[in-house]
């Protein structure tokens, strides 16, 4: 305890940085002094090595710039634990790496949520009619891989009375609409009390004040006990490296959002936060042809999604569940 | 024997008080994201919450009805026209072009209305002046209001596009609101969707 006081003393800066840590160390139950020296004590190391790499010039691991960019990025923290100028770091780096292996420019933010900003989302039963905008524009926003056509977004094609999509079928391909049949769509509902959360060991995902689940990539271990724990089918995984021509590549990334994913880690939906944090709405919502998708601020009462709440018949999927989702489904 | 105090009956009911406790606890918890919903009645101010709220697009108009929200706008129609205005050709001066009708508006066929009562022509469009269009009460509509013409039938989903769940907002959720018109979706002449092959597919869920 001693030498946590006085090394605080010792640096005012410090101490205020401690002061704003004091809850995400609690989170991981470790002393202020004790972290910010092992950071400390890894950051060196880090500088050290990557002067030592270095100096090995280009070689096996490409430039050494890029090397020793992916040597700094490898001791960084949790997103939720990093201060604003250590997110701006990192997001410089991951602009630099980007820019290095493929030529791309991108522009990366790390937006915060907007206060009293809630999302919430509803889907219009009876006005899907299953084209599929809605998956086409998600992978391409989101940078999905190719290779293994990963995809946010399902569309099932439904029996009338059908009410969960588990009977539906969920791999037509035929012009549609088919009469007498309906479309539901499914992707991550941004549960209030979401399970994959509860399962996660790393703490790599986590709900964000305006109610979006993200997932910090790179401290996502690949475990997939998320997968498993969601029951809607939510999570994705990369089990291969994602490949996204350049040329299709969305330049506009968030760091929870939309940035390149690697081999092993998982991903899912964010309702777009990239561009739902800037005002805008998420690309599914955009691209439907049909105004089926409806976006909104659940915490403003004269939003759309509001109305909708307010004088439609909802439901929810698998609501005995209580996983509360944000996403709910209505008919005209 | 003694006689028990205030404070043993107290220790006695203490587990059955320490029970209830916690299931006040547990039900106040409980309502989730629905109660967070109920006790949000705070107006929330787009404009000075979300930094990057856009300014008012171009092409747009001021809707003649309220939302809950208070005013709001709709994408404009008579740009999107193609050779507006109509006046140009229908007007006080003969058309000595033959088979002009066909010529002009050969690509229009009109499937609207059913089988039993298709509309015609001038259901909608005004015949005295082409400019505008005309409602069953007689009551000239600028074309860039076509919503209005639409309700007259399709009230249900007027009022369901009023409110916000029918149709779609332009680009963004914060900022004013501004909505895709009737026309901006459904082609007036023909207004439902036709039938078409979909965007992509998916894989198969469990291999």
């Amino acid at each position: 305890m001693d030498g946590t006081k006085q090394g605080n003393n010792m640096d005012s800066r410090q101490n205020n940085d401690c002061l704003k840590q004091k809850e995400s160390n609690q989170l991981q139950g470790k002393q202020c002094g004790r972290r910010e020296f092992l950071s400390r004590a890894l950051k060196a190391a880090a500088v050290g090595s990557a002067a030592m790499v270095s100096g090995c010039g280009t070689g096996l691991l490409g430039s050494s710039e890029e090397s020793a960019l992916k040597w700094q990025e490898y001791f960084k923290k949790n997103y939720r634990l990093m201060t604003p100028e250590e997110k701006d770091e990192t997001i410089a780096r991951l602009e630099r790496l980007a820019k290095l292996r493929k030529g791309v420019d991108i522009q990366m933010s790390s937006t915060e949520p907007v206060e009293d900003v809630l999302f919430g989302y509803a889907f219009n039963l009876t006005r899907c009619e299953g084209f599929m905008e809605c998956v086409a524009a998600c992978v391409k926003e989101n940078n999905l891989d190719r290779k293994s056509q990963t995809q946010y977004i399902r569309i099932f094609e439904m029996e009338p009375g059908e009410m969960t999509p588990e009977s539906g079928n969920g791999k037509y391909f035929h012009k549609v609409p088919v009469e007498n049949h309906f479309y539901m769509g499914v992707q991550c509902f941004h549960c209030e009390n979401a399970p994959c959360i509860k399962a996660c060991p790393t703490k790599a995902t986590w709900r964000e004040p305006d109610g979006i689940v993200v997932v910090d990539y790179d401290w996502c271990i690949g475990c997939r006990y998320c997968m498993a724990a969601c029951p809607y089918y939510g999570r994705r995984f990369n089990w291969n490296e994602p490949q996204v021509p350049v040329k299709e590549m969305t330049k506009k990334q968030h760091y929870l959002g939309n940035r390149m994913r690697a081999k092993g880690q998982m991903e899912k939906c964010t309702f777009c936060v990239q561009r739902s944090r800037a005002g805008r709405l998420p690309a599914c919502v955009e691209a439907c042809p049909t105004g089926a998708r409806v976006f909104g601020n659940l915490l403003d009462p004269k939003s759309e999604i509001r109305f909708v709440l307010k004088h439609k018949k909802v439901f929810r999927l698998k609501e005995e569940l209580g996983t509360d989702p944000k996403f709910w489904y209505f008919i005209d | 024997m003694k006689t028990p105090t205030l404070k043993s009956y107290f220790f006695r009911i203490l587990p059955a008080l320490l029970l209830i406790l916690s299931g006040l606890q547990v039900y106040a918890g409980q309502g989730g994201v629905v109660a967070t919903i109920k006790k949000a009645t705070a107006p929330f101010n787009d404009e000075e919450r979300v930094a990057s709220v856009p300014l008012l697009p171009g092409d747009t108009v001021l809707v003649k009805t309220k939302y809950q929200g208070g005013i709001f706008w709709t994408e404009t129609r008579k740009d999107k026209v193609e050779r507006f205005k109509c006046s140009q050709c229908h007007n006080n001066k003969d058309v000595t072009i033959a088979g002009a009708a066909e010529m002009a508006h050969g690509d229009i066929t009109s499937v609207h209305g059913g089988k039993q009562k298709p509309l015609s022509c001038f259901t909608c469009h005004k015949k005295d002046e082409r400019d505008f269009l005309v409602t069953e009460k007689g009551l000239k509509v600028d074309m860039d209001h076509s919503y209005r013409m639409c309700g007259q039938c399709h009230f249900r989903q007027q009022k369901d596009w009023v409110g916000g769940a029918h149709g779609k907002r332009v680009s963004f959720w914060a900022g004013k609101r501004v909505v895709k018109n009737c026309t901006s979706c459904h082609d007036p002449h023909s207004p439902l969707f036709e039938k078409r092959w979909p965007r992509t597919y998916s894989r198969p869920l469990v291999k």
